[in-house]
């Protein structure tokens, strides 16, 4: 018995906008099915724990080098960039204050995200749409064993997992990368730098930020996952899974941005 | 099987500093709103919150000792805000303490300042309500200069009015700068009084008087060189 493979629709070459409005809510429905069948396998024994551990690794451990990296170099360029404007008005006082917003709300999620929707998303997309045209899953449900649950289910998990806590790491590397430029100009010490940044956030900040990257993680491994395990068959069809992974997946992540902020907003 | 086990190390102490940074942020904000220290509550009524925020720091001596937790209008004249005060800061919160609401700077943020009360009386209980001041409120401050920059006009009004009166010559001060036939006869005055002393210098009523003057000017002098003599000597 096969578990799920959601049949896309043909592509047709000539596309008119009745088509393609179609082709969207096909997908958008096709996704949701797949969300479901996810929920539906997550809570059902046995439970993957050895290959979902190996997955949080290859997501978590494997990206903290370019996350990281990143977020250091994120929390320098937005801490020079914003000084100029600062200075105008003689408040580089306030440097501290505003990347720790800039970072913690804003920059550190959105940016992590999408650099784990390009290397995480794109990584998943393309090995489950090898696996598929190699014709692996199929030979998984020949022989018995559950391959949505065995490979979709652990990425999912792992994504949601381990993505917020690489936000989490990222924000404080940026924090410390924006310590060393608010030095190059300004003295500004450890200890009065950390009481800036924790007068300007507040638990709404921390919490909202946290959570939404939950949800961020959610996305980048389903849609990972969703593209790579109904990808069509052959070399092509690989490309193609990974490239729409990414842009799919950094699409989402803005949109729940978006819902994000506006839900936050209700509550400051 | 070993690397595997690796694996596991490394994605445990990922997870666990990740778990590790995430507890200790939210410790360093809860320290900030008094989550974790044992805390007492104080209210005071003001006429106007000034723009107050619940979450805006409390301030004794100039330090951050709490944060206002509840803002609630009580009258159409009153409003209501509670604190959260540091236990450790009762001992200092005597009663008679004043709380004011003042701001940051001029674009910062809200604050409670408490300014001490009596030393001699016994400390402030749990959710007493204490007195508020008035606070400095900018509106005033701007309405203030507003009435100084008035009386400031005024002031250059009748300056400018003096000025133009001398100019024309108009008073006695005026004739004393601008009229030519005033400053010729007190010229001739003064021409006066000094041949009347030079005169008064040779009546033979005066003229012992001025002669003492004299040698008494000439002892003064002789002395000042002697002790400047002296002092050369010394030197050498």
């Amino acid at each position: 018995m096969r578990t799920i493979i959601h049949q896309r629709p043909a592509k047709v070459a000539d596309k008119n906008s009745s088509t393609m409005l179609k082709d969207f809510f096909i997908e958008v429905g096709l996704i949701t099915t797949f969300a479901g069948h996810f929920f539906k396998e997550l809570f059902k024994p046995p439970f993957e724990f050895k290959e979902t551990f190996k997955q949080c690794f290859m997501v978590g451990n494997k990206s903290l080098l370019l996350v990281g990296l990143s977020g250091f170099i994120m929390g320098i360029v937005l801490t020079i960039q914003s000084r100029p404007g600062l200075e105008l008005m003689g408040a580089t006082s306030w440097l501290p204050g505003m990347d720790a917003q800039g970072i913690v709300r804003e920059m550190g999620p959105a940016i992590t995200c999408l650099i784990c929707a390009g290397k995480v998303g794109s990584g998943i997309g393309a090995e489950l749409a090898s696996m598929r045209v190699s014709e692996q899953i199929d030979a998984m449900e020949v022989s018995g064993t559950k391959p949505f649950k065995y490979l979709v289910v652990t990425r999912v998990v792992a994504t949601t997992l381990m993505i917020p806590l690489l936000v989490i790491v990222s924000d404080f590397i940026s924090l410390i990368g924006a310590f060393f430029a608010c030095n190059l100009k300004d003295s500004v010490s450890m200890p009065l730098f950390i009481s800036e940044v924790f007068a300007s956030i507040g638990f709404l900040d921390l919490f909202s930020a946290t959570i939404k990257t939950v949800f961020f993680g959610f996305a980048i491994g389903l849609i990972g996952c969703y593209e790579g395990y109904n990808s069509s068959k052959g070399t092509e069809g690989v490309g193609k899974a990974a490239n729409s992974a990414v842009v799919i997946g950094s699409l989402l992540v803005f949109i729940l941005d978006m819902i994000a902020v506006q839900i936050t907003s209700f509550f400051q | 099987m070993k690397t595997g086990t690796g694996n596991k190390i490394k994605l445990g102490i990922f997870v666990t500093s990740g778990v590790l940074i995430f507890i200790v942020a939210i410790y360093f904000l809860g320290q900030r709103q008094q989550l974790f220290n044992s805390t007492f509550r104080i209210s005071s009524l003001f006429k106007d919150a000034n723009g107050l925020a619940v979450g805006n720091n409390v301030r004794f001596d100039g330090i951050n000792v709490g944060t206002v937790d509840k803002i609630q209008i009580t009258s159409d004249t009153s409003v209501k805000v509670e604190m959260v005060i540091d236990e450790s800061i009762r001992k200092f919160l005597k009663k008679g303490v004043k709380a004011i609401v003042g701001s940051e700077g001029l674009m910062g943020s809200k604050v409670v300042n408490i300014s001490p009360g009596m030393s001699d009386e016994k400390e402030i209980q749990n959710n007493e309500i204490v007195e508020s001041g008035a606070s400095t409120n900018i509106d005033e401050i701007l309405l203030n200069m507003q009435l100084a920059s008035y009386n400031a006009v005024d002031i250059t009004d009748n300056l400018g009015a003096i000025i133009t009166n001398i100019r024309a010559g108009k008073g006695s001060v005026g004739k004393l700068f601008m009229d030519t036939t005033f400053a010729n006869t007190l010229g001739q005055t003064m021409t006066n009084v000094e041949e009347g002393t030079e005169a008064a210098k040779h009546s033979f009523l005066l003229k012992g008087y001025f002669k003492d003057k004299e040698k008494a000017k000439a002892k003064e002098l002789a002395k000042e060189k002697e002790a400047a003599k002296k002092k050369k000597d010394k030197g050498n």
